[in-house]
């Protein structure tokens, strides 16, 4: 059944590619069960030129019900994130990622400034007062890159025309990123379909339940 | 030693009920202070229900004392928990308790009290050291009025997550139960409260999160103190103990006694995470004590299901 549904996904993105006017990388990812998998960042490498430069980009990633939202946010390096605070209590937002080293000290609402990501790099976000609460920044090095829904899929549109190194990375695969680039020659007006399947590592996160008798994180 | 049971006026009902509820208006009280100041804490609630298996409530010594009962168990927790500072927490909260048993009807209770903590982490993320010190307090109301009273708990925890699956948590507590009436010596120079207990425990408890929703513990507690046991009129045990009173909980005639004991506790838990608030919880626990003297060792074996919702 998993097999059927990923043919049938992979039939639906070859029929919307083939539609297109611009060039573009529809990208699929799955799971080693073949199911779909989402929150994976894809990303477009041109092997030759240079991207446009970026002006100022504010993203956003919240907090919402104790939880980073989204769970994974791809930027491009040089981009501002603001941490809005939707919940009513406060939260301690921090990294210690070698791509940025950032702490956000107890808030509530929004915070004043924006932090800068200018360095590409996989950045976990973490809370100090909720130990569950986890999120990832993929800050990318270039401005073709796209992150996979429900579906497992993303379409990367308007690509130039050129040769591409694309890659894709999940905040619990295996492996290392690198492992997965495959080169694609992207012609005008000529999609192209890359697919891959991941094998995940088990997420392990601080349980929000305490155990019986004991007060938890608080 | 002939021992010769006592009939005593015990509180009324009514004055018992009456406490009670002066306690609920209290705590009641304190809840809409705390809802109602300009704190900007984060507010905690927990509930716990399940069943509660000991196959040796009334702590016997000889088979014939041992008796068992399962519990239908509830706890609530509601509180308030204000960030002082970056890096500590103060928590106030309010605490629900009951017991139900099959059997032993004795002991149903229910039980109103607070706590207060101050939780210190000493870093940044998910692997910083913590601290929490905690102090508590709760009256029971038990269905056999001579065991009402307060019991009180103070002590400190410290612990830490080594890795992303295992977390370590040793502790200290001091505990005591202060029973609200004394019977009548049953023996000439023997105080007659015999649930008025108090000891200190020393523990260490590990959690390992075997998959992404099933942690598994392993726990061990040390105590010194002294406890309390229920027995048929039995001269040789009361030698040892310098308090006893009628106890009918488990038969006419049974008697209990206090006696000093170092009591140890290893328990293996389960608990599976069902949702982001929600897990169910299997707990067994062996407990055994050896008195400080020539008696025996006592010991009971633990068993409990509950289900948790945290919010």
């Amino acid at each position: 059944m998993a097999a059927l549904g990923r043919y049938l996904t992979l039939l639906a993105c070859l029929v919307s590619a083939s539609g297109a006017q611009a060039a573009k990388i529809s990208a699929l990812i799955f799971g080693a069960d073949a199911k779909p998998l989402p929150n994976a960042v894809v990303v477009a490498v041109p092997e030759e030129g240079h991207p446009p430069p970026i002006g100022k980009v504010v993203e956003v990633v919240d907090q919402i019900d104790k939880e980073f939202v989204p769970y994974v946010k791809p930027i491009r390096a040089g981009s501002y994130v603001q941490f809005p605070n939707k919940d009513n209590i406060r939260h301690h937002v921090y990294s210690f990622s070698p791509a940025k080293i950032f702490e956000l000290p107890l808030y509530k609402g929004t915070p004043s400034q924006p932090v800068l990501f200018d360095k590409p790099g996989v950045i976990k976000l973490g809370c100090n007062i909720h130990d569950w609460m986890i999120g990832y920044l993929y800050v990318a090095e270039t401005p073709y890159f796209g992150k996979t829904a429900g579906d497992g899929r993303v379409d990367l549109d308007e690509l130039p025309a050129g040769r591409y190194q694309v890659r894709v990375w999940h905040p619990r695969m295996e492996g290392s990123e690198d492992a997965t680039v495959t080169r694609v020659d992207l012609e005008e007006a000529t999609p192209a379909v890359v697919e891959w399947t991941l094998k995940l590592n088990p997420e392990y996160r601080p349980q929000r339940t305490p155990l019986p008798g004991e007060p938890g994180y608080r | 030693m002939r021992v010769s049971l006592v009939s005593v006026k015990p509180m009324t009902r009514l004055r018992r009920r009456s406490n009670l509820i002066r306690l609920t208006i209290s705590c009641l009280f304190c809840l809409v202070t705390l809802a109602s100041s300009p704190a900007r804490g984060e507010w905690g609630f927990d509930a716990t229900g399940g069943f509660a298996y000991d196959d040796n409530l009334s702590n016997g010594f000889e088979a014939v004392d041992r008796k068992a009962d399962t519990a239908a168990v509830v706890d609530l927790s509601a509180g308030l928990y204000e960030p002082i500072g970056g890096s500590s927490t103060l928590g106030l909260s309010l605490l629900a308790h009951g017991d139900a048993y099959f059997h032993y009807t004795g002991l149903d209770n229910v039980g109103l009290g607070a706590r207060a903590q101050l939780r210190t982490k000493f870093g940044l993320g998910p692997r910083a050291p913590w601290l929490v010190i905690a102090a508590q307090g709760m009256y029971h109301d038990y269905q056999y009025r001579y065991q009402d009273g307060w019991q009180y708990e103070a002590g400190a925890t410290l612990g830490t997550q080594l890795n992303e699956r295992w977390l370590l948590r040793g502790f200290t507590r001091y505990d005591a139960y202060v029973a609200s009436q004394t019977q009548p010596p049953l023996i000439p120079g023997m105080v007659g409260s015999p649930y008025d207990v108090y000891g200190w425990n020393l523990g260490a408890q590990t959690t390992f999160l075997a998959t992404g929703v099933d942690r598994l513990s392993l726990s061990y507690t040390w105590r010194t103190g002294t406890v309390t046991s229920v027995t048929q009129p039995d001269a040789e045990i009361l030698e040892y103990s310098d308090r006893a009173a009628p106890d009918p909980v488990f038969g006419s005639g049974g008697i209990a006694y206090r006696i000093n004991a170092n009591t140890q506790t290893i328990g293996i838990g389960w608990s599976h995470t069902l949702g982001q608030r929600t897990a169910v919880d299997f707990l067994y626990a062996y407990r055994w004590s050896q008195p400080q003297s020539d008696l025996g060792q006592y010991y009971a074996n633990l068993i409990s299901l509950t289900f948790t919702y945290s919010y």
